[in-house]
């Protein structure tokens, strides 16, 4: 009788059964969900274990470092998969994002070996790998004695490939054929449209298509609802203002942050076209978005959607499907839409965070770290994560694929999948790698801040950034 | 004899609970917060009328959040309990080292002693930031990483230099005129550091003591550095609410009120001596 049910999962971690037939042959045999789950975890496991040899660091015990995210959670929800599997340990350290960044940059920077491997942003390695805090990948990837055959690397979406990869050379091509790969694409989130349904049935409006409809569709809302304002975006003085929203739709103009001639790098931020996506761009903050834009992370903009104080963002996708589950006062009432701000380009171009995985370069097992590694990135993981847990975006095509996630995704998220799709192929990192990314981006942000505040004019404001912007370039012996 | 008339009472008195309720309200909206849920809190125009639950508190001391991306687990109550070791026992080792020293600067004149008391207020002047690197690599060196004896030790340079020159301060300003009578009567100085001077400076001492475990009760970035998770301050802890699926606002107002308790019922008890340590140890003659 049980080899009979191990049988099953096992014919179904191999793709010979599909869900629905295991899930029918498994209510005949009257198999628990509990016991269901146990087996199929076995399979799992049993199917990885078949053609590498994943005990070979038995014994041994990573530590990592992690964010508070849900993608954290679905692995320690999973993590005996991990431990079954290997026969190795792990230990995590978990701290709020708020002081995360600031923990692994004491970590990595002091040398220590605390750590085997950790959570980071694509942003964030364009720090630490220059520095040498953090191992270069591809040698663990292209190595078949280190990484099992059914790793399926290019099953990782090309743009997150991409884009978690750079030579390190300031403006040289994320991706480019002599780009060290510094971490693996964990989760990501794009960025579109969130939008509240009965608050656009109410006004009697669409989700806007471009950037002139967005200003448009916003201030209509904002004047009809009485209450709720138009658009949440981001605003406070960081880097994190222009990498969401903003930037997906000033790359869909074909505008760029800086231009790179014979290796010097030069702002490009106040060509005509950006001067008129960020006039565009002021206005509709001015007239439909939150009073105190200013102050508005993350946070804000999420929490105002979940709330019913707003009646749209555009932000990441992942954050308008926070906001319509938990205990929030909008929950199931969300939709999702695909935007491409230039109504000439024939896709959105969203940016993305990619939550990824680096290994410390002072890691004292880092074969064994990259085991760790090679799990919370595979295939099996992901689908996991994504269909028992929180674990999106997934970074993997084949998981977009799977049924079972599509179909819990179609019912609670209408129109998830379909801005996910529509968006997808043109979705990487539209910044230029270059060390200063931080200090750069924050000075964008707090002039975008001084336009929206009429404190300087638009046009006047971005001819004086590029020019501080290239000054502080030539200082840092980059421009 | 009072001249002031019924009016001037009248206007003084509504003057004076207009002012507390202007510095309670924020406290006052917390406390309510810590009993409501995220909907109740968020919702538009804001009231303070609602249905209380104990669901944030429970939480915290259950360890365990709902939130949209579903449960989170919390180490809440181990971030309390860590801010209760580290502030008192840093306290407490600051008041053994820093008394007597304090001592030792108001009462003996020796050979570097101003240059010696200097150096150890320099410590409070040092930003945290600048020192943490180094000391990250020393703790590494020692075996200090994660440890509460290494943070303890970290704490003193919070504790240390106040306790040190506030109760200096307090010594100096108590006549030694008692002291040497002692001595006379056949007492050792060390007799009569413990049974005249540390008695007759005990509200400056525990004043000094106080500001000291407030000021490690603050502290967010020692542990965050040079500890694990498990170590961390409540401080730090609290961040825990805000995650990337939303900001648990019930929660943090409820452990804003559980972490002010411990603080809240010190100050209480120590009220007279701080406003008295303070005002004499302070002012010079």
């Amino acid at each position: 009788m049980y080899d009979k049910e191990k049988g099953l999962f096992e014919a179904f971690v191999k793709n010979k059964l599909s869900r629905r037939e295991l899930l029918r042959t498994t209510g005949k045999l009257g198999l628990s969900a509990g016991a269901a789950g146990i087996l199929l975890t076995q399979a799992q496991t049993n199917a990885m274990a078949s053609d590498f040899d994943w005990m070979k660091y038995k014994g041994s015990k990573v530590k990592l470092l992690l964010n508070k995210h849900p993608y954290a959670d679905a692995m320690i929800a999973n993590i005996e998969a991990f431990k079954t599997l290997t026969g190795m340990d792990a230990s995590w350290d978990i701290f709020p994002e708020d002081v995360y960044f600031d923990k692994v940059t004491a970590a990595l920077s002091s040398g220590s070996s605390e750590y085997d491997a950790f959570m980071t942003g694509a942003y964030m390695t364009w720090t630490y790998g220059p520095a040498g805090w953090i191992t270069d990948l591809n040698e663990y990837i292209k190595d078949p004695a280190k990484t099992n055959p059914n790793y399926n690397w290019d099953d990782v979406l090309p743009g997150l490939r991409a884009s978690t990869s750079w030579n390190g050379v300031p403006g040289g091509e994320l991706g480019s054929a002599d780009a060290k790969q510094w971490c693996i694409p964990w989760g990501f989130e794009l960025n579109n449209l969130s939008y509240n349904k009965p608050m656009f049935d109410k006004v009697g409006v669409q989700p806007p298509k471009n950037l002139a409809e967005l200003l448009e569709v916003s201030a209509k809302l904002t004047k009809d609802l009485g209450g709720p304002y138009g658009v949440g975006v981001r605003g406070s003085r960081s880097w994190a203002t222009i990498h969401p929203g903003f930037l997906s739709g000033y790359a869909n103009f074909g505008e760029r942050d800086f231009t790179v001639n014979d290796g010097k790098l030069k702002a490009a931020m106040n060509t005509a076209g950006s001067k008129a996506f960020h006039r565009d761009w002021v206005k509709m903050i001015q007239e439909s978005g939150p009073k105190d834009w200013a102050n508005y992370t993350w946070y804000q903009v999420g929490t105002d959607l979940g709330a019913g104080a707003s009646a749209m963002i555009f932000d990441a996708d992942i954050l308008g499907y926070f906001m319509n589950g938990g205990d929030n006062k909008e929950k199931g009432n969300l939709g999702y839409a695909p935007f491409a701000a230039n109504p000439a380009a024939a896709a959105p171009t969203p940016n993305v965070w990619i939550w990824s995985l680096a290994m410390n370069n002072a890691g004292a097992q880092k074969d064994a770290a990259w085991y760790f590694m090679q799990w919370a990135s595979s295939v099996e993981h992901d689908l996991f994560g994504a269909r028992k847990m929180d674990f999106v975006n997934p970074v993997r095509a084949s998981v977009w694929n799977d049924d079972e996630f599509r179909a819990r995704i179609d019912k609670s998220y209408p129109g998830y999948l379909n801005q996910y799709e529509v968006s997808a192929p043109g979705a990487k990192i539209y910044f230029t790698a270059q060390p200063l990314f931080f200090d750069l981006t924050t000075l964008w942000a707090e002039n975008l801040q001084k336009m929206v505040a009429k404190e300087i004019p638009v046009d006047e404001g971005l001819d004086k950034m590029a020019t501080e912007m290239d000054q502080k370039l030539v200082e840092a012996g980059l421009g | 004899m009072d001249h002031t008339s019924t009016f001037e009472r009248i206007l003084r008195g509504i003057l004076l609970a207009l002012v507390v309720l202007f510095f309670m309200f924020p406290i006052f909206w917390i406390l309510l917060m810590s009993f409501q849920t995220n909907e109740s809190i968020l919702r538009m125009p804001p009231s303070v009328f609602f249905t209380p639950t104990f669901d944030n508190y429970i939480a915290l001391v259950t360890g365990e959040m709902r939130t949209a991306a579903g449960s989170l687990q919390l180490n809440f109550m181990q971030n309390l309990w860590n801010s209760v070791l580290l502030s008192t026992t840093s306290v407490a080792v600051a008041l053994v080292l820093g008394v007597p020293a304090a001592y030792a600067f108001a009462r003996f004149k020796f050979r570097l002693g101003e240059d010696i008391a200097f150096t150890l207020l320099s410590f409070r002047f040092a930003p945290p930031l600048l020192v943490l690197l180094p000391l990250s690599l020393y703790f590494k060196s020692l075996g200090l990483t994660n440890t509460y004896i290494g943070l303890i030790w970290v704490y003193q340079l919070i504790c240390l230099p106040l306790i040190l020159w506030i109760v200096r301060g307090y010594f100096e300003d108590l006549s030694p005129d008692i002291e040497h009578a002692h001595r006379i009567a056949g007492y050792s100085w060390f007799q009569t550091f413990r049974k005249i001077a540390v008695p007759l400076a005990l509200p400056g001492i525990a004043a000094a003591g106080l500001l000291a475990f407030i000021f490690s009760w603050n502290n967010f970035v020692f542990a965050l550095v040079l500890a694990s998770a498990d170590k961390q301050p409540v401080t730090v802890g609290a961040l825990a609410f805000v995650t990337a699926s939303g900001i648990q606002y019930g929660q943090i107002a409820a452990a804003i009120v559980m972490s002010v308790i411990p603080t809240f019922v010190l100050a209480m008890f120590a009220q007279r001596y701080l406003v008295e340590g303070l005002s004499l140890g302070a002012v010079k003659g």
